[in-house]
């Protein structure tokens, strides 16, 4: 799946004039299937804006989001909804977990949404198992921390079908030992499924091997 | 799996008494529209139903008024009486052409009396009997008399002349002559009292044998004076109206079965419409118990909804959640419906009125139109809880 932008910009950054240095808004641009892309985003610039147009959680923005040519803004809510079990995965910055259900239940309720399940449900104890966090699985999690609970949403992105999956500050609550190993977890899974990924954040890293750097 | 996740998620919201309150107030109306369906059919059956013996169907003898000299019935009269609306059918009443005794051949029970013999189609009679026949092989003639008659016989007669009183079985029982006269001939037939009619005040005996005897015994042609119609209101102003205009007279004491019919009517529509309205308010609690849980769980909807869960899914989950109550409702009621029949027409079998043991076909109807409609309700109410984010 293609996705491109023709002139986003979000309604309340049209009069910031940080705005015509930034190489994605108010610009056409295209991301290609499979693409590794950084977008590094200093604070205030609309990083979160920006990952919550491309999954269309909102609407407040000029311009045009494309998939494979089709506006997003057209997709009725079943379509979004298929666009999401299906195509798009995303790990949002503020992890969005069911506190009342367990680090598991989390995880497996992304993987059963989609009618025909990318993965078994073994996976999830494999995966937590390369991220550390197998012990807190059958926690609530509510009550994890902010590190394993960035964890959980990580894995709980890669159990389902995708070929694009957005990281909105994907490692920000992790020491360099657990973010390098979600990163390499989140290489192979893409890799698996040639799928791409846009990874948001405020700095540059070295945990991927990117195809484009791009700068909000 | 998916659905077990949603029932943690999604969970019934905490008016679980205003919950029950409702399942309970639609228990009752359903049981209600659907009892006023029962009661309808089952009075229909009662009135149109052949096997009823005291059906409370509406015939009425029709004769000239006695103050018009003649009391003949003209072929004319029978035929326009036929071509009126509001009468279903019109039977004859033949009357004997000649002179007629009864004895009994017990010495236990020495009775003479004269007597007078008239005849009247089979489907204006409400006795159902196997012995209601006759034919060259018969042994012996079968009588109906008026029920009244026994009740005067019983309560002045044998009290005054010192006979024994006599229950019905007691009376079928007694072996009877009948004594013919007719010009120079006189023979006497055996004969047997088989039943008892509410509807024809007169001793009858069969068309066939009426008509047989009347050549035998008779004299002349014989003019029917009496008719017997049968009516679906004897009530009806128009039925009433014709009958004066006509010069013709009635027993207006049968209008009391019109006072039946307006009490189920009342019955019937009472039931309906306090079913209805129940129905109504019951669907309204319900529907917004559905929306509340809906609210309360708006959080967790939005979240489920951004993660990708599609409406149809979760519309699926919370149909499934509230519907199956609805169905054991109304099954439940089909039950209680069910039990009731079967009693109702076992009670009424023993006062020789008839009714299916079993509900009506419509009754299962309205039950599924029911529940067409709550899912309907269900339906509408989740997609439109769902839609409003």
């Amino acid at each position: 799946m293609t996705i491109s932008l023709e002139n986003v910009l979000p309604i309340p950054l049209a009069d910031k004039p940080a705005v015509s240095n930034s190489e994605i808004w108010n610009r056409q641009i295209v991301f290609n299937q499979s693409e590794w892309i950084k977008i590094k985003a200093p604070s205030g610039t609309g990083k979160t804006t920006f990952i919550h147009i491309l999954y269309h959680l909102r609407q407040d923005y000029k311009g045009k989001v494309l998939a494979d040519g089709n506006a997003v803004v057209d997709f009725s809510s079943q379509e979004l909804s298929t666009l999401r079990q299906q195509a798009l995965s995303i790990v949002f910055q503020d992890m969005k977990l069911f506190p009342q259900l367990t680090a598991k239940e989390n995880i497996q309720l992304n993987r059963v949404l989609p009618s025909s399940t990318y993965y078994g449900e073994e996976v999830i104890e494999e995966m937590a198992e390369r991220l550390g966090i197998t012990h807190i699985l059958n926690q609530k999690a509510g009550i994890c921390s902010y590190g394993e609970q960035q964890r959980i949403a990580i894995i709980r992105a890669l159990v389902q079908p995708f070929n694009w999956l957005l990281l909105d500050e994907p490692f920000s609550h992790l020491d360099k030992k657990n973010a390098a190993a979600a990163a390499q977890l989140i290489s192979s899974e893409c890799t698996k499924r040639s799928a791409g990924f846009i990874l948001l954040d405020l700095e540059d890293d070295t945990y991927f091997s990117y195809h484009r750097q791009l700068q909000l | 799996m998916l659905n077990e996740l949603l029932k943690k998620l999604i969970k019934t919201a905490s008016g679980r008494f205003r919950f029950y309150f409702s399942l309970a107030g639609m228990s009752v109306a359903v049981i209600l529209i659907l009892l006023a369906v029962q009661l309808q059919v089952n009075f229909n059956s009662l009135l149109y139903n052949k096997s009823n013996q005291d059906s409370i169907a509406n015939f009425l003898v029709v004769s000239k008024n006695m103050q018009s000299g003649n009391t003949n019935l003209t072929e004319q009269d029978i035929a326009e009486l036929r071509k009126q609306s509001f009468i279903q059918a019109v039977g004859l009443l033949t009357p004997a052409n000649f002179k007629v005794s009864a004895q009994s051949v017990s010495q236990n029970f020495p009775l003479y009396t004269d007597l007078f013999l008239e005849a009247v189609p089979d489907q204006f009679l409400d006795v159902n009997n196997e012995n209601w026949k006759w034919n060259n092989s018969t042994s012996f003639v079968p009588i109906i008399i008026p029920n009244s008659f026994l009740d005067m016989y019983n309560f002045g007669f044998a009290i005054s002349q010192g006979t024994p009183q006599l229950t019905k079985r007691a009376i079928t029982a007694i072996p009877i002559q009948l004594n013919f006269t007719g010009g120079l001939k006189k023979e006497n037939y055996p004969a047997r009292i088989i039943g008892f009619s509410d509807r024809v005040s007169s001793v009858l005996v069969p068309q066939a044998f009426m008509d047989w005897a009347n050549q035998r015994f008779g004299s002349g042609s014989i003019k029917a004076t009496r008719v017997i119609i049968q009516t679906k209101d004897p009530g009806s102003p128009q039925l009433v109206n014709y009958l004066k205009q006509h010069d013709l007279t009635t027993d207006t004491d049968r209008t009391r079965f019109s006072k039946y019919r307006q009490i189920v009517n009342a019955v019937v529509n009472a039931s309906w419409i306090s079913g209805g309205i129940m129905f109504l308010f019951a669907l309204l609690v319900f529907t917004l118990f559905i929306q509340l849980t809906i609210a309360s769980c708006r959080e967790e909807i939005v979240l489920l909804v951004t993660l990708g869960a599609a409406p149809k899914q979760l519309q699926r989950f919370l149909l499934k959640r509230f519907y199956p109550v609805n169905i054991c409702i109304v099954l439940v009621a089909l039950m209680i419906l069910s039990a009731g029949q079967f009693f109702l027409s076992k009670r009424l079998v023993e006062q020789s009125m008839f009714i299916d043991k079993t509900l009506s076909i419509y009754t299962i109807a309205v039950a599924i139109i029911l529940l067409v409609l709550l899912w309907m309700v269900n339906y509408s109410s989740i997609k439109k809880a769902l839609r409003t984010k």
